[in-house]
């Protein structure tokens, strides 16, 4: 399976998208959210290399003292690559928001995502700044993101890489070794993992993704290489409920030139 | 040396691949960079600069196509190149529209040399796959045939015409001693290998495609991203022996300046006579009772 990436070319090809995304549009800084883990770690690498450690901002966003080893994780991060970051707490706002209307975890979660790219585009206004999506090819395709959340950027360096190829990144770029190792979590609730509440273990969702998606492989066919047929199944379920999240929302067709069915421009017109 | 169409130049040409990265839909940049390149290549005492597919206007047009389209025959830009092409000759691409076809938009290449357009070539195989929708937005082109130059008999191609066998066998059959390709490829395929899967099988044909028809073979392929999508680059010479005479950098934009020298043409087709050899008739006949259906 040809998953294993050239890390420097790779590295090349990412940091040269960053650079050039940023400089078409007129900028020349990012902000991104830090949480600790591999992605935002990776993201944030790669945004250090491309625009110089002084014009990336992270931003940790953690809901009081919850969490406070992603927290200290998310700073030496940010120590390793010398970049700025700044504390946001989100607990008061979402707080104040459930004490109105009490939730349980899940609405919660997402809330709290919702809320952290709030302060990233604010954030970024105040930057002068784009904000770097940080959402992998394998959370993108299974839907293991929030909409209007995590998912919202400015455009993303890292989606079309899968979890396990984010990980070789990671060592190919220094990522702190304690990030590399720890389980990846979406940190939405104490003892949440990705894998546990998955039901499978990231090395074998991405094998089955690369054969499905990479591969065009048939449901049949991805069965027939041995894994579980309940696996299969559940995953290309997850992909056909999460299209929504992948698209722009569709507009209802009635003049004779409409956006996104007729009316159609380049995202980099005239750039 | 001032090239005249009507003297075949026997030697050394040098060859300027302009690997740019255009400005989506906005001729008039283009056109700067264009003369900034000229004046580079010039310097170098190149006597020929090659840029990418669309470099006038940038690939991802879609609905822009219609505002970028030039009349070679009236067009601003083309009466500069013109002029410019008095002493150094320029293929390049843009969006081509003449007033007897009104609406009819088509990806075309044009060769320039000695102040005059030699020949227009428009792309005939308009991908339209995946992340590819040309022929959503551009008419077909309809041939291949070869066109003599101050440097030989010569043929273009334009991207995706290059992964068909017709045009490589047309242009061999018509006698090019080069055929010279212009490229918006994006990059594709990443692996432990450096540079795309897609670049690899870019070199591959190229250097099977000198050794098929013993010409020598250049392709300009454009670098910079459009909506996600990077241009690999990669830009390369192959010389009739099917040897590589040099590759531009991946992803980069760059200026690779190689000096081919036309009597390797009769080098090599002294050494394998596949030209002396070929038998068009035999492929024409053949061909007619396929597309005719004679056998069925």
């Amino acid at each position: 399976m040809a998953m294993t990436l050239n890390g420097p070319f790779t590295i090349q090809v990412l940091t040269a998208f960053i650079r050039e995304e940023l400089g078409k549009a007129g900028f020349s800084k990012a902000v991104l959210g830090l949480s600790g883990g591999l992605d935002s770690s990776v993201c944030a690498a790669l945004a250090a290399r491309a625009l110089g450690p002084k014009n990336v901002l992270a931003l940790l966003m953690p809901y009081g003292e919850n969490f406070s080893a992603d927290m200290e994780d998310a700073r030496e991060a940010a120590r390793a690559f010398r970049i700025r970051s700044l504390v946001v707490d989100i607990a008061p706002m979402v707080d104040a928001y459930f004490a109105a209307l009490p939730a349980g975890r899940v609405r919660i979660g997402n809330k709290m995502a919702r809320e952290r790219m709030s302060i990233l585009y604010d954030i970024s206004a105040r930057e002068k700044a784009l904000v770097l999506g940080t959402s992998n090819k394998t959370e993108l395709l299974i839907g293991y993101g929030t909409i209007h959340g995590d998912t919202a950027c400015a455009f993303n360096p890292l989606g079309d890489l899968y979890k396990t190829q984010v990980r070789q990144l990671a060592a190919e770029l220094g990522v702190p070794e304690k990030i590399r190792t720890k389980p990846p979590t979406a940190g939405l609730w104490a003892g949440q993992t990705d894998e546990g509440e998955l039901g499978l273990t990231y090395a074998e969702l991405d094998k089955i993704l690369y054969a499905l998606v990479d591969e065009r492989e048939s449901r049949a066919d991805v069965i027939a290489r041995g894994f579980k047929k309940k696996t299969v199944d559940m995953i290309i379920a997850r992909i056909k409920a999460s299209e929504f999240k992948r698209q722009m929302p569709p507009i209802a067709k009635i003049s004779t030139r409409t956006i996104g069915h007729d009316f159609l421009y380049p995202y980099d017109w005239g750039k | 040396m001032r090239p005249d169409p009507s003297l075949c130049y026997v030697g050394g040409v040098k060859i300027a691949l302009a690997q740019i990265a255009p400005v989506l839909g906005d001729v008039r940049k283009n056109l700067e960079l264009h003369l900034k390149i000229i004046d580079r290549a010039r310097k170098e005492k190149a006597d020929l600069v090659v840029f990418p597919e669309l470099s006038l206007t940038g690939y991802k047009l879609r609905d822009l196509v219609e505002t970028v389209a030039l009349d070679p025959d009236a067009a601003r830009e083309f009466r500069v190149l013109k002029t410019l092409s008095r002493d150094i000759g320029l293929v390049l691409g843009f969006v081509e529209e003449r007033p007897s076809e009104k609406g009819m938009f088509y990806n075309s290449a044009a060769f320039l040399a000695g102040g005059r357009i030699l020949h227009v070539h428009r792309k005939v195989f308009l991908p339209t796959f995946g992340l590819f929708e040309e022929q959503r937005f551009f008419a077909p082109g309809r041939n291949f045939r070869t066109f003599a130059t101050p440097w030989g008999k010569m043929g273009l191609m334009i991207c995706r015409d290059f992964f068909h066998l017709s045009p490589h066998y047309l242009l061999f059959a018509g006698g090019a001693e080069t055929t010279l390709t212009i490229s918006a490829a994006p990059g594709r395929g990443l692996s432990e290998e450096e540079g795309f899967a897609s670049s690899r099988m870019w070199e591959l044909m190229g250097e099977s495609m000198g050794r098929f028809a013993q010409a020598f073979v250049i392709y300009c392929n454009r670098v910079g991203f459009e909506d996600g999508v990077a241009f690999a680059g990669g830009s390369f010479v192959y010389t009739p022996m099917g040897e590589s005479a040099g590759r531009a950098a991946y992803l980069e934009p760059d200026l690779l300046v190689r000096e081919i020298d036309l009597r390797d043409v009769r080098k090599a087709r002294k050494a394998w006579p596949f030209k002396r050899d070929d038998k068009p008739e035999v492929t024409l006949a053949a061909l007619e009772r396929i597309v005719h259906g004679y056998d069925a």
